[in-house]
């Protein structure tokens, strides 16, 4: 029962961690139906500049940052990260909204490639230790250790999907994105800029894939330039699992997929972590191509 | 009588099909002016040229004395010519008090004026406030109508663009929306109408355009239209 816990802690962690990255990639597909295979870099991207500015806050010799500093670090970042997300989508996906599906899903691994060797030659190719740690520290339920850093990582995520949700539903700009994922003319014709909105989707969608970024980077402890490339496959296929286009869909589908991958790995062998993941997105998309939340129920962003 | 919106030789092509040909119109302010013509003739691209989803080729546009050829569809309804497209195009997904507010998304700031929006088109269209949340999709056809245009009016038109409101629906329904459409323009808003249904169109109208194959081929006012051999065979029926 401890080590069934304790790995069910785990699995909460990292499928937070695809949760928060397979929102931006559900949310750009349902409002302009683009599978933005870059949208992992956009982790990787908050992972580094986290990094670049808690090296800076917390100095060569390891002044220890406030938990204000930190804080404030981790919404510095996503903002940057956000407004790369609004430029990416400026530069490389705006004037290919009208064309063919398969120039702007080509355009999107371009996007990727670039984002991943910039940051190699502005950081390096080495992996990068991250300058804060977390402490070891938490608690003990029947058997399992829980540190109180996986709680706060949970509970901070839950935090941001739950805003996004409130977002979504509760604001006109929600509104407006849903509205666009419907019917994209229609909404020119109500005085929305549907371009606007469109900015607005990415803008979010790389912010909360910055703060993933950064909180697997102090959770992990080390970073490394293509470190979004396969957890980017991993939040697509999470975002599938869930529904592609359905917000909640995202959430369930990326806990989904830590936690199976956490049991997995402990029951079969580390080895087996990428088989399974992708196992299950063939699975899915072989016999209910429209996820958990079937197509039925599907609230389409 | 003020002329609100002076159409002078649009020229609009859908690739290189031309859809429409040196076509040229102007409303007054107050008035209800209708567009007709058999399918394919234009009338619906006309308005989405004026609404800006089509960019005419050559040709000037003329609302309140300014240009709006080459302006954002979202600018023109902020500066209040609405549009409620053919076939509804209402938000299915979204609640129907969800729709509404996105009809005053140019008013997102003016929460009481949103506010006092849902309650008027609820007052315009009961059947609308019984089923205020729920989606729009479960709607029927004629009340889907209803939804679309308390949607356009939610954005305080000046001219109100209306493509064929009455398709498809039931001649009672159809009677209700006539009645509404006199009703909006009695208040002050001037209406742009397509209507198949010749008839109802030019009872209600002050005056009207015959359109063929993208250029205006007759207008006059509507009694007179309503006399006329050519469009007593055309369009009114024997």
């Amino acid at each position: 029962m401890d080590v069934f816990l304790q790995i069910f802690f785990d699995g909460l962690v990292m499928g937070a961690f695809y949760s928060l990255i397979a929102l931006g990639y559900t949310m750009v597909y349902g409002i302009i139906k683009l599978l933005n295979f870059a949208h992992g870099d956009f982790y990787m991207l908050g992972a580094f500049i986290g990094y670049a500015l808690l090296s800076f806050i917390t100095g060569d010799g390891g002044l220890n940052a406030g938990l204000l500093g930190i804080g404030a670090v981790f919404i510095i970042t996503m903002i940057i990260v956000g407004l790369a997300g609004i430029g990416v989508e400026r530069i490389a996906y705006r004037p290919l909204l009208t064309a063919p599906r398969l120039s702007i899903l080509i355009t999107a691994i371009g996007v990727s490639l670039s984002l991943e060797y910039a940051s190699m030659i502005g950081w390096g190719a080495s992996y990068k230790v991250y300058p804060i740690k977390l402490s070891k520290n938490g608690l003990e339920i029947i058997g399992a250790q829980i540190s109180f850093a996986q709680i706060g990582l949970i509970v901070l995520s839950a935090l941001l999907m739950l805003g996004l949700r409130l977002f979504i539903e509760k604001t006109i700009y929600g509104k407006a994105m849903r509205a666009i994922a419907l019917d994209q003319s229609a909404c020119s014709l109500m005085g929305i800029n549907v371009y606007r909105i469109i900015s607005l989707t990415f803008f979010i969608g790389a912010f909360l894939a910055a703060g993933a970024g950064i909180m697997s980077g102090v959770y992990y402890g080390t970073i490394n330039f293509m470190m979004g490339f396969i957890i980017g496959l991993k939040a697509f296929t999470a975002a599938v699992l869930g529904g592609i286009g359905n917000i909640t869909g995202a959430m369930i589908g990326g806990l989904v997929l830590g936690l199976v991958e956490s049991y997995g790995t402990y029951y079969l062998g580390g080895s087996w972590k990428d088989v399974l993941a992708f196992g299950i997105l063939i699975l899915f998309l072989v016999f209910k191509p429209t996820g958990i939340l079937g197509a039925k129920e599907m609230e389409r962003m | 009588m003020k002329s609100l919106l002076k159409l002078t030789n649009v020229n609009s092509y859908y690739g290189k099909i031309r859809a429409l040909n040196n076509l040229s119109l102007e409303i007054n302010e107050g008035e209800i002016v209708a567009l007709l013509g058999s399918n394919g003739a234009g009338k619906s691209t006309t308005l989405k040229t004026i609404s800006g989803l089509v960019k005419p080729k050559s040709g000037e546009i003329e609302w309140n004395g300014q240009s709006l050829v080459g302006v954002p569809p979202h600018k023109i309804v902020e500066s209040g010519i609405i549009h409620v497209p053919e076939g509804r195009r209402i938000f299915g997904g979204l609640t129907i008090t969800e729709n509404l507010e996105l009809g005053a998304f140019t008013f997102r700031k003016n929460k009481k004026w949103v506010r006092e929006g849902i309650e008027r088109s609820f007052d315009l269209f009961p059947r609308l406030k019984e089923r205020a949340k729920q989606p729009a999709g479960t709607l029927s056809g004629g009340e889907q109508q209803m939804l679309a245009i308390s949607r356009g009016l939610m954005g305080d038109p000046k001219l109100l663009m209306l493509d064929e409101p009455s398709m498809g629906l039931a001649p009672i329904i159809v009677q209700e929306i006539m009645r509404i459409i006199k009703e909006i323009n009695k208040q002050g808003t001037t209406i742009l109408l397509i209507e198949q249904n010749a008839k109802a169109a030019l009872r209600l109208a002050n005056r009207g355009y015959l359109i063929e194959i993208g250029n205006i081929i007759m207008h006059d006012t509507a009694d007179v239209l309503r006399m006329d051999d050519k469009i007593i065979k055309a369009y009114l029926g024997a």
